[in-house]
């Protein structure tokens, strides 16, 4: 049986006394969408954290590809295939979009090429234009990451992302701080990754994550709710109570 | 020699001497380490900021201004000084990217220029101003210079009073409120601009009482702070930057270390410890001893 | 395809000609005017711009300011004098020396790279001086004297060899040295490893995320720069004949941040201009005052403060105008920043 992309079983980790995280599992099917949803300080992006290697898990385990990657780096778990967003845009604001993406492609070729010419990197050369496209931003490609709009930031994010080719991509919010268009444009954008990734999502916009995803995983105060397909997930009374009842 | 005669007259005096040190050098390191814990920047013209108030002293003493007076007047002297370095060379640069290493740069030109202007006018020869309070004291068959006991007591006065100010006041608490977070601070009716250039001109000035009360034990010439400033940031470092306690722990503590491990190993070797303790903290604890200001 | 950091390492090229133009000028002047003080004095320039190189590696690159980098150009001129001593060869002697500041830069970085940012600073600053301190107490190198009566080598190339006496002969191969040392350097910075460095400077927790390992990438240009600047410091005895602690001091360390402040962080070529010109700088002003701190660090604030891509940023914008022939796409510091203040303020 081929494991999933993802698996969480038991995570946790407190700040001070308070558990952020508290016993969290779930697992990430291949080429589909899950998404985190749950109000502010739910512990979705400590949750992204723990699995990323930004932070190190008190408790619980965490299997990328059905390896134990629990105590991983981040370079560790970028390594096995994971790849993630922030939040607030991180990116190389003062190199180019082009430099940007080509320091992810550049992952993809053997450690032998990091000591000759970047040129004969081509296939970070080629990921680099290929996500330029695909991304439209070819024709900002030699501005500064921080000269652009925010938009253009959030899909540069995107983009970097993954251009390193992961199997699995966590996304924090990338609709954060955007136009609706945008917010549309960027959903397509996502729905349109699963062909050669999958996706796991912290999404704030409701309507969003009802259209875009397959699986809906609910936190509330550092635990998960619920889990489900998303009409499953909406009309679950618990959840409702919990956190539609904010809205 | 009988274990007491080496008390008397080996021991005690090797410690006493590291006192005297210690005392001194915490006086310089206590200003470092204030601009360090409040405006995040390390001050490489701290030493030379103390070489001037030495020289003033010298200068304003030769004039006939009495030792009473001058540790008054020097320090409120290099209060306007400290105030234009933080407006005019610290301010311009302080939102920088990297205000750490911007503001280390900006200072140790300033070093560079002040120790220079020091040779222009007071020469680069070594001079020692007459001692304000002659005589010794005998202790127990230890003589002790009256001078360096009056600097004890000096001394554990100043560093009593700053961490008054710093710790009991009201003032002292808006200071430590800027520390830990400007932006709160000024919303909460600090004028965190004047606080700031107000503690670099506190720092300074501290730094220039130090070089007045250190003058007469220490000789003064122009590259006189650029020596006493490794051991005093080797201090600020120990203790934990920005941390006034830890300060004065390590300052005692590493001069004690550098005058009795001096009795055992040659002198020439005691200053690669200092440093060395200083390298091995910053590696295993670079936080020092204690936290920072405002932090803690 | 050029993108801006190609863009603005081929202008640095153009300047990294002019220069060595510049210098073979001198060296045919020399040569025909028999000169050796300016000769002997061009090579101490170069001498010291590796140094400079080495500090710009580091703050120019991964944005580490070293306060201690005379350490490995001090161990390279003292592993250089004593193995000269012993046997006459300059080639032996830089091996050597290079092999002498791996090691030492590798044990330095294992210390150094422990910590970041200021507190980097004053650990090789510390680590500097507490190793200074100790050649300046040891008999065996001559304590606070240095060694002296180091004897002048035949460099041999092949079938042939030329005097470390020879002015003309020995700037010559210096100048070949340091050319090629900066050369390395920004072949290195062209490499997908290159490009990481320049990451950790712009962004350096953002590093780990796109998988590489930010320890690893210190080390390594910690280890080269080390290697660059024990290069540079073992040529120093082939041209005076002598070492002294004082090459270890902070002064010398602090003279090659002055340098590469002024020439330009982070440009390379930089870093050697801006060692010629302390070196003219210092002898220039030294000729009618010694006060020439006053004036350097009076200039050298100047940079800190309104320069801060020093004096090769000043002309670098025109020759990269003259490569693209495109109009200038230099985004100025306050066109960045508010976008970067923007994006840091979210949070």
């Amino acid at each position: 049986m081929i494991p999933p992309v993802l698996d969480v079983r038991g995570l946790g980790i407190s700040f001070g006394g308070l558990k952020a995280v508290d016993d969290v599992s779930f697992s990430v099917e291949r080429h589909r969408i899950t998404t985190i949803i749950g109000p502010n300080g739910a512990g979705k992006s400590t949750l992204f954290n723990l699995i990323s290697g930004a932070l190190t898990p008190r408790n619980g385990k965490v299997m990328i590809d059905g390896v134990e990657m629990t105590r991983g780096s981040a370079e560790q778990k970028k390594a096995a295939g994971l790849s993630r967003s922030f939040q607030i845009t991180n990116l190389f604001f003062e190199l180019t979009v082009a430099e940007n993406l080509r320091l992810a492609a550049q992952l993809l070729e053997p450690p032998t090429h990091a000591f000759l010419p970047i040129r004969r990197s081509r296939r970070a050369m080629e990921k680099t234009e290929r996500m330029l496209e695909r991304f439209r931003l070819a024709h900002r490609r030699d501005e500064l990451a921080g000269n652009l709009s925010h938009g253009d930031q959030r899909r540069l994010e995107i983009a970097v992302c993954l251009a390193s080719e992961p199997k699995l991509l966590l996304l924090d919010e990338p609709t954060q701080g955007m136009s609706h268009a945008d917010t549309q444009d960027t959903a397509a954008l996502v729905r349109g990754l699963t062909e050669d990734v999958t996706v796991l999502l912290i999404e704030h916009d409701i309507g969003l994550v009802m259209n875009l995803s397959d699986h809906v995983v609910v936190m509330h105060q550092g635990r998960k709710l619920a889990e489900g397909p998303p009409k499953v997930v909406r009309s679950d009374p618990v959840v409702q109570a919990a956190y539609f009842g904010h809205h | 020699m009988s274990p007491i005669d080496y008390l008397q007259f080996v021991l005690a005096p090797q410690i006493l001497n590291g006192l005297t040190l210690g005392v001194a050098v915490v006086l310089v390191a206590l200003g470092l380490t204030i601009i360090f814990g409040m405006l995040d920047v390390i001050n490489m013209s701290h030493g030379e900021f103390y070489a001037v108030g030495a020289y003033a002293a010298l200068a304003l003493g030769a004039a006939g201004i009495g030792f009473w007076f001058l540790l008054v007047l020097v320090p409120i002297l290099m209060i306007p000084l400290g105030m234009a370095a933080e407006r005019l060379l610290i301010r311009p640069v302080f939102d920088s990217k990297d205000r750490h290493v911007t503001t280390l740069l900006v200072t140790f030109g300033l070093g560079l220029i002040v120790e220079d202007v020091l040779k222009v006018i007071f020469g680069a020869n070594t001079q020692r101003p007459p001692t304000p309070i002659p005589g010794a004291t005998e202790w127990f068959g230890i003589l002790v210079p009256n001078y360096r006991l009056f600097l004890l007591a000096v001394g554990a006065a100043i560093i009593g009073g700053v961490a008054y100010v710093v710790y009991r006041t009201r003032l002292g608490a808006m200071v430590r409120a800027a520390a830990f977070d400007r932006h709160m601070a000024a919303s909460l009716g600090v004028p965190v601009s004047i606080v700031y250039a107000g503690t670099f001109a506190f720092g300074v000035a501290l730094a220039g009482l130090a070089g007045v009360l250190l003058a007469p034990i220490y000789s003064v010439f122009p590259t006189m702070g650029r020596d006493f400033i490794l051991l005093a940031f080797s201090v600020v470092i120990v203790g934990g930057m920005g941390s006034i306690w830890g300060c004065v722990f390590a300052g005692l503590l590493l001069t004690q270390v550098q005058a009795l491990a001096s009795l055992v190993i040659s002198p020439i070797w005691t200053d690669p410890i200092v440093f060395g303790t200083m390298v091995v903290f910053l590696m295993v604890r670079p936080q020092g001893l204690f936290g920072r200001l405002g932090h803690a | 395809m050029l993108d801006r950091l190609a863009i603005s390492m081929r202008a640095s090229h153009v300047l990294a000609i002019l220069l060595l133009a510049a210098a073979l000028c001198l060296a045919a002047l020399g040569a025909a005017l028999d000169d050796s003080f300016y000769l002997r004095l061009g090579t101490e320039a170069l001498i010291f711009a590796g140094l400079a190189l080495s500090v710009d590696l580091l703050l120019g690159y991964s944005g580490a300011l070293s306060l201690g980098q005379a350490l490995y150009f001090g161990i390279g001129a003292y592993v250089s004098a004593l193995t000269l001593m012993t046997v006459p060869s300059f080639w032996l002697a830089m091996a050597a020396a290079g092999l002498a500041t791996l090691v030492a830069a590798t044990i330095g970085g294992l210390i150094a790279n422990r910590v970041r940012g200021v507190y980097f600073a004053l650990i090789t600053f510390g680590m500097a001086q507490v190793v200074a301190k100790v050649v300046y107490n040891t008999r065996e190198l001559g304590a606070s004297d240095g060694m002296i009566g180091i004897p002048v080598v035949q460099i041999q190339f092949g079938p042939f060899a030329i005097s470390a006496g020879n002015p003309v002969g020995f700037f010559l191969i210096v100048l070949a040295i340091i050319m090629g040392l900066y050369g390395l350097s920004a072949y290195l910075l062209e490499t997908p490893f290159g490009r990481v460095l320049t990451a950790l400077k712009a962004n350096e927790r953002r590093v780990p995320f796109l998988g590489y390992s930010v320890w690893r990438a210190r080390m390594a240009v910690y280890v080269f720069a080390g290697l660059v600047a024990g290069l540079s410091g073992a040529l120093y005895p082939v041209l005076r004949g002598f070492v002294s602690p004082e090459l270890m001091f902070f002064a010398t360390s602090g003279n090659a941040v002055i340098s590469v402040i002024l020439g330009g962080v982070g440009t390379l070529i930089g870093a050697i201009y801006g060692a010629v010109l302390l070196v003219i700088l210092k002898s220039i002003i030294g000729s009618w005052t010694e006060h020439h701190l006053i004036v350097i660090g009076l200039l050298f604030m100047l940079c800190v403060m309104f320069l801060p891509k020093g004096l090769v940023g000043f002309s670098r914008p025109w020759i990269e105008r003259r490569i693209v022939r495109v109009p200038s796409q230099e985004v100025t510091a306050s066109a960045v920043s508010p976008a970067i203040a923007k994006s840091r303020s979210a949070s």
